[in-house]
C-alpha cells in the first residue's frame, strides 16, 4: 500500500495514515430509519464497518438489533436513509437491496441465530445449495463470464466438486468438519461452523453473526473467538450481535450499542468498561438481584419437595434423553442445572410435570407420585416452560384467559363449572397490577404483548398459586435486563417463602447467581456441581461432557 | 360497556365484503347466462322473505344448516376438523328412523315421551358416530380429516343398505324408502298449517347454550385452550385426550340431532339423499360464521334464504335451481380466500415483529 512509499518510520505520519486507512469502510449506513406502522424499529441510525474489523452491536431485546441486521441483509428495505457497500471491485456502491439474494451477491453473508440447514443433507450438500442460490456463482471460478454455462452447471450437482469446495475451505479457515457427514447429527457447534462455511463459500467478505454464541458452551466460544480472529486476519469484516458483555469486549475492535432504535454509543472496546456499557443499553444503572436472606445450606436437613431416583425418560425420537438421574429438591432452596440446550433439561421438565412418559425410575412429589399434568399441579406444582410462545401462552387468547391458563384457576372461580365473571375479573385485575403486565387491559390478546409481559403473565399465574415446587426452564431467555431482574427476584422471593424452586437455565451466570444446589446436565447426565461453583473453566468442562 | 368495546368494525365488515363479492360474481355469472341478475336477487328476496309464510319457510330450511353449522363450529373451534357432520347427520336421521318406525309404535300414544327419546337416540348415535374417528385420532393419530370424509360414505350407504331391501325399507317395498315414523313422534308444528316446528326453537336455543359454554364456563374454555394453543392447555394440566374425545361427541351429537329434527319434524320418513350435503354445507355456515355459534344463527338463515330464494328466481325468472349451489360455492370461496389473506397478514405482521 501507499503507506511504505512515504515515511514510514515517522510515527505521528504513520498513525495519520494508519487512520485513513482504518476508515476504509466496507459498509456504510446513513441515517437509517425503518418504521413498521407507527412503530419505529431503527430511528435515524449511522453505522460504519472497516475492512477486517470485529464491530459489536450491543442493545437489549427489541433494541433494534436485529431489525438492523435485516436491513444490511436485505429481508427488509429501509423507510428512510442509504447503505452503501464496497464491491469486490472496490467500488463503493449504494446497495438497494430487495432480498438475501442481492445482499449475498455483493458479499454480505449472515449467520442467523435459528440455523439455515437442510437437516438431512450432508455438508458438502448444505453449501452446494448455497451456491446455487448465489448470483456470484462458485467459488474460485468468478471469471466465469458464461451466463449460459452458469446456467447449465444450476443443474448439474457434482458431489465430488461440493466435497472438493467444501474440503478447501475448511482447510483454509481452519473449520474442520467432515463434508459428508448429515447435518442432523452434528453438534450445534459444528452446525455452526457448516454455517459460516456456506458464507464463505460465497466468498462474503461483510459476515453477520446474530447472537452466535448463545448456543455454545464457555470451550466452544473459546474455538469459536479463534475462528473469528482467523477470518478478521483474512480481511473480512465482522458484525457481533450479541448482549454478552464478556464476549463483546473480548473479541470485538469497536463496539455501537443501540438503545430503543437509536443509536446511543459508538467507540473504541475499551473505551467504556462493561458497567458503563450495561448503562448505555438500558439507559440507568443496573443492579443484579442481591440474594437477600442467604442463609447458609441448612436446607438439606429440611423437608424435601421434589425427588427423582434413577430416572430415565426417552426423547421424540426414541433417543435416550434422560439418563438414570437421581436427585432433590428441598424447601427453601434453588436447585440450579446448567447446561447447553438439548442435553435432556426439556425432557427432564417434561417427565417432571407428567408430559411426558418415564421409561424407568421415579419421581415423587412431596411424598406422592401424581399420574398426569393435571394430578401433578394440583400436587402444588408450578412451571414456567421454556417455550413461552406455544407452551406458555396462547397467543390468540386474551390476557385475562391466559392468567387462568391453569387447571388450579379454573377450579377457584368455576362454580358449578360456571365462571364467575367477577372472581375472574378480580382474580385477574390483581394479578395484573401486581406483575405490572403491560398495557393493563385484561381484553388484550396475548400476541400483542412484548416477551417480557408475555413472561410476567406465565410469572403471575404460577406463582401467585404459591406452588411448592416451582418448575422454571430458561425463564429469562429473550428478556431484557430489567425483565430477567424481575423474574430473578420472583424466584428468589418463592424460596425465601420456604418453597422450593428448580431452575433449569442454559444461562449459566443466571443459575450460578441464584441457585444454592447447583448442577451440571450434560448428554441426559446430571452431575453434582456444587463444589466447583466459583470455577467456571470445570462448570464448562462438565458441560460439555468431558 | 366492554362488549362494545370488544366489538371490531372488521368483525362486522368481514362477512358484509365476502357476501357483497359473492353477489357480485354471481351477478356476472347470471349475466353471461343472459339472466336479469337485479330481476333475480330481487325475486329471491321476495322467495325468501316476502310474507310470514316465505319467511317460516326460510326459517325451515335454515334448521339443518343451523344445527350441522354448530356442529362444525363447536368442533373447528376446538381445533378439530370435523367435515363428518354429513354422516353424523344422516347417523342420527337414521336412528331416529328406527326408533319411530320400530320401537315407537310399541308405546303408543305417548308424545311426551317418545319425542324427546327420539331426539336423545339420535344424538346419541350421531356422538357415537363421531367418536369413531376421536378414538383413531388419539389412540392411532389417524388424521380426523381423512377418517371423518371417509366416514361419510359409510354412513351413506349404510342408511341406503337399511332402506333398499334392508331391515327399515318401508313394508310395502315400492321404493327405497322408510316407512312413516309413528305419528307421536313427529317434532310438533308451532303454527299449523305453516311448517315452522319445535326444532327451530331447539336450534336457536343450543346456539345460545353453546356460546354460553364456550365463553362462560371452565369446560368451554378448556375446549377452546386446546383448539387454540394445545402445547400451553396440555402444560396447564388439561387434557388433551379428553377433550378431543368430548368435542367430537358434542359435534357428532349436534349434527345427529339436526338430522333427528329434519326427520320427525319435516319427511317423516328416510329416503335415499335425504341430505343434500348439509354436512358440507354447513362448514360454509360455520366459517362465514367465524366458528361463533350465535353468529351462526345469521349465517344459517342466510343459507336457508339462498335456499328458498333460487326455489322463487326458478319460478319467475326460470334460473337453475343449481345457482344455489354456484351462490353457495362462491361465498365459501371467498370465506376460504378472506380467510388465507388474513393468515398471511398475521404472519406478516409477526414476522415484521
Amino acid at each position: 500500500m501507499a503507506v511504505h512509499a512515504f515515511y514510514p518510520e515517522n510515527p505521528l505520519i504513520l498513525s495519520i495514515l494508519v487512520q485513513i486507512t482504518m476508515q476504509e469502510n466496507i459498509l456504510e449506513l446513513r441515517n437509517i430509519t425503518k418504521t413498521f406502522g407507527d412503530f419505529v424499529a431503527v430511528d435515524n441510525v449511522d453505522f460504519e464497518l472497516a475492512a477486517g474489523e470485529i464491530h459489536a452491536i450491543l442493545g437489549e431485546n427489541g433494541a433494534g438489533k436485529s431489525t438492523l441486521m435485516n436491513l444490511i441483509y436485505g429481508l427488509y428495505q429501509p423507510s428512510v436513509g442509504r447503505i452503501y457497500v464496497t464491491d469486490r471491485e472496490g467500488w463503493r456502491r449504494r446497495l438497494r437491496a430487495r432480498s438475501p439474494r442481492d445482499a449475498i451477491a455483493i458479499g454480505i453473508g449472515m449467520v442467523h441465530q435459528h440455523f439455515m440447514l437442510v437437516e438431512n443433507l450432508t455438508v458438502a450438500e448444505n453449501i452446494a445449495l448455497s451456491l446455487g442460490q448465489s448470483r456470484a456463482g462458485a467459488v474460485g471460478d468468478t471469471s466465469e463470464k458464461d451466463t449460459h454455462k452458469k446456467w447449465l452447471r444450476k443443474f448439474r450437482f457434482k458431489r465430488e466438486d461440493a466435497i472438493r469446495i467444501t474440503e478447501e475451505l475448511s482447510e483454509q479457515f481452519g473449520l474442520t468438519v467432515d463434508p459428508s457427514a448429515l447435518v442432523r447429527t452434528l453438534s450445534v457447534g459444528l452446525k455452526q461452523r457448516v454455517e459460516i462455511l456456506k458464507a464463505l463459500a460465497v466468498d462474503a467478505r461483510i459476515l453477520i453473526l446474530d447472537e452466535p454464541t448463545a448456543v455454545l458452551s464457555p470451550q466452544e466460544v473459546e474455538g469459536f473467538f479463534t475462528i473469528l480472529r482467523k477470518l478478521q486476519a483474512d480481511g473480512r469484516a465482522i458484525i457481533f450481535i450479541s448482549h454478552k458483555m464478556k464476549e463483546v469486549l473480548s473479541i470485538s475492535d469497536r463496539i455501537t450499542v443501540l438503545r430503543r432504535g437509536k443509536k446511543v454509543y459508538l467507540g473504541a472496546t475499551g473505551e467504556l468498561t462493561a458497567r458503563e456499557l450495561a448503562r448505555e443499553m438500558i439507559g440507568e444503572e443496573i443492579n443484579e438481584v442481591e440474594r437477600s436472606g442467604d442463609t447458609p445450606l441448612e436446607s438439606k436437613t429440611s423437608e424435601s419437595v421434589l425427588e427423582l431416583s434413577n430416572l430415565t425418560v426417552l426423547g421424540s425420537r426414541d433417543e435416550i434423553a434422560v439418563s438414570d438421574v437421581s436427585m432433590a429438591t428441598h424447601r427453601g432452596e434453588i436447585v440450579g442445572i446448567a447446561g447447553v440446550d438439548g442435553n435432556g433439561q426439556r425432557e427432564l421438565a417434561e417427565a417432571v410435570m407428567g408430559l411426558r412418559d418415564t421409561e424407568s425410575g421415579t419421581i415423587s412429589i412431596l411424598g406422592a407420585d401424581p399420574k398426569g399434568t393435571k394430578a401433578v399441579r394440583q400436587h402444588g406444582v408450578g412451571y414456567i416452560p421454556e417455550d413461552r410462545q406455544t407452551t406458555g401462552v396462547i397467543a390468540s387468547f386474551s390476557v385475562t384467559e391466559n392468567l387462568l391458563l391453569n387447571v388450579t384457576h379454573l377450579e377457584k372461580i368455576a362454580h358449578w363449572n360456571v365462571l364467575n365473571q367477577k372472581k375472574k375479573r378480580q382474580t385477574t385485575e390483581e394479578l395484573i397490577t401486581d406483575y405490572d403486565i403491560r398495557p393493563p387491559i385484561g381484553g388484550t390478546p396475548a400476541a400483542a404483548l412484548s416477551g417480557g409481559n408475555q413472561q410476567k403473565i406465565v410469572l403471575a399465574r404460577e406463582i401467585s398459586l404459591q406452588p411448592d415446587l416451582l418448575i422454571a426452564v430458561n425463564p429469562t431467555r429473550g428478556l431484557d435486563v430489567n425483565a430477567a431482574r424481575y423474574v430473578h427476584e420472583n424466584l428468589l422471593a418463592q424460596r425465601n417463602a420456604e418453597k422450593s424452586v428448580l431452575l433449569i437455565s442454559t444461562e449459566l451466570d443466571e443459575v450460578l447467581l441464584l441457585s444454592d444446589q447447583l448442577f451440571v446436565m450434560s448428554r441426559g447426565k446430571l452431575i453434582e456441581a456444587t463444589a466447583q461453583r466459583n470455577d467456571i473453566e470445570a462448570l464448562g468442562l462438565l458441560m460439555t461432557g468431558e | 360497556m366492554n362488549i362494545f368495546k370488544k366489538i371490531d368494525i372488521r368483525w362486522v365488515a368481514t362477512p358484509v365484503i365476502i357476501l357483497v363479492s359473492a353477489f357480485v360474481t354471481n351477478a356476472i355469472i347470471m349475466l353471461l347466462c343472459d339472466y336479469n341478475p337485479l330481476q333475480a336477487y330481487q325475486a329471491a328476496v321476495s322467495g325468501a322473505f316476502g310474507n310470514s309464510r316465505k319467511f317460516g319457510e326460510t326459517l325451515v330450511k335454515s334448521t339443518p344448516f343451523l344445527m350441522a353449522g354448530l356442529s362444525i363450529a363447536m368442533a373447528f373451534r376446538c381445533g378439530i376438523w370435523n367435515i363428518g357432520a354429513e354422516g353424523q347427520f344422516l347417523m342420527g336421521a337414521l336412528a331416529a328412523t328406527w326408533f319411530g318406525t320400530k320401537l315407537a309404535p310399541l308405546f303408543p300414544e305417548t308424545p311426551w315421551i317418545a319425542v324427546p327419546v327420539s331426539l336423545c337416540i339420535a344424538s346419541l348415535a350421531g356422538g357415537i358416530w363421531g367418536l369413531i374417528p376421536a378414538v383413531l385420532k388419539v389412540t392411532r393419530g389417524v388424521n380426523e380429516v381423512i377418517s371423518t370424509i371417509m366416514l361419510n360414505y359409510v354412513a351413506i350407504h349404510l342408511v341406503s343398505m337399511m332402506i333398499d331391501g334392508g331391515p327399515l325399507q318401508e313394508v310395502s317395498q315400492r321404493g327405497p324408502q322408510s316407512d312413516r315414523i309413528a305419528e307421536w313422534v313427529f317434532l310438533p308444528r308451532l303454527f299449523p298449517p305453516h311448517r315452522i316446528h319445535l326444532g327451530i326453537v331447539i336450534a336457536v336455543v343450543l346456539a345460545i347454550v353453546l356460546t354460553f359454554i364456550l365463553f362462560r364456563t371452565a369446560f368451554g374454555y378448556q375446549l377452546r385452550a386446546v383448539g387454540e394453543g394445545a402445547a400451553a392447555a396440555e402444560a396447564a394440566g388439561i387434557s388433551i385426550m379428553q377433550n378431543t374425545l368430548r368435542v367430537f361427541f358434542i359435534s357428532g351429537a349436534l349434527a345427529g340431532l339436526g338430522g333427528a329434527i329434519e326427520l320427525t319434524a319435516l319427511t317423516r320418513r328416510l329416503y335415499l339423499n335425504f341430505s343434500p350435503g348439509y354436512g358440507y354445507t354447513a362448514i360454509a355456515v360455520a366459517l362465514l360464521a367465524r366458528l361463533n355459534p350465535l353468529v351462526t344463527v345469521a349465517a344459517a338463515l342466510l343459507f336457508g334464504a339462498l335456499t328458498t330464494g333460487s326455489y322463487s328466481m326458478q319460478r319467475t325468472v326460470r334460473i337453475s335451481d343449481k345457482v344455489t349451489f354456484v351462490m353457495q360455492a362462491t361465498i365459501l370461496l371467498f370465506v376460504i380466500g378472506y380467510g388465507s389473506i388474513q393468515l398471511f397478514r398475521k404472519r406478516a405482521s409477526t414476522t415484521e415483529n
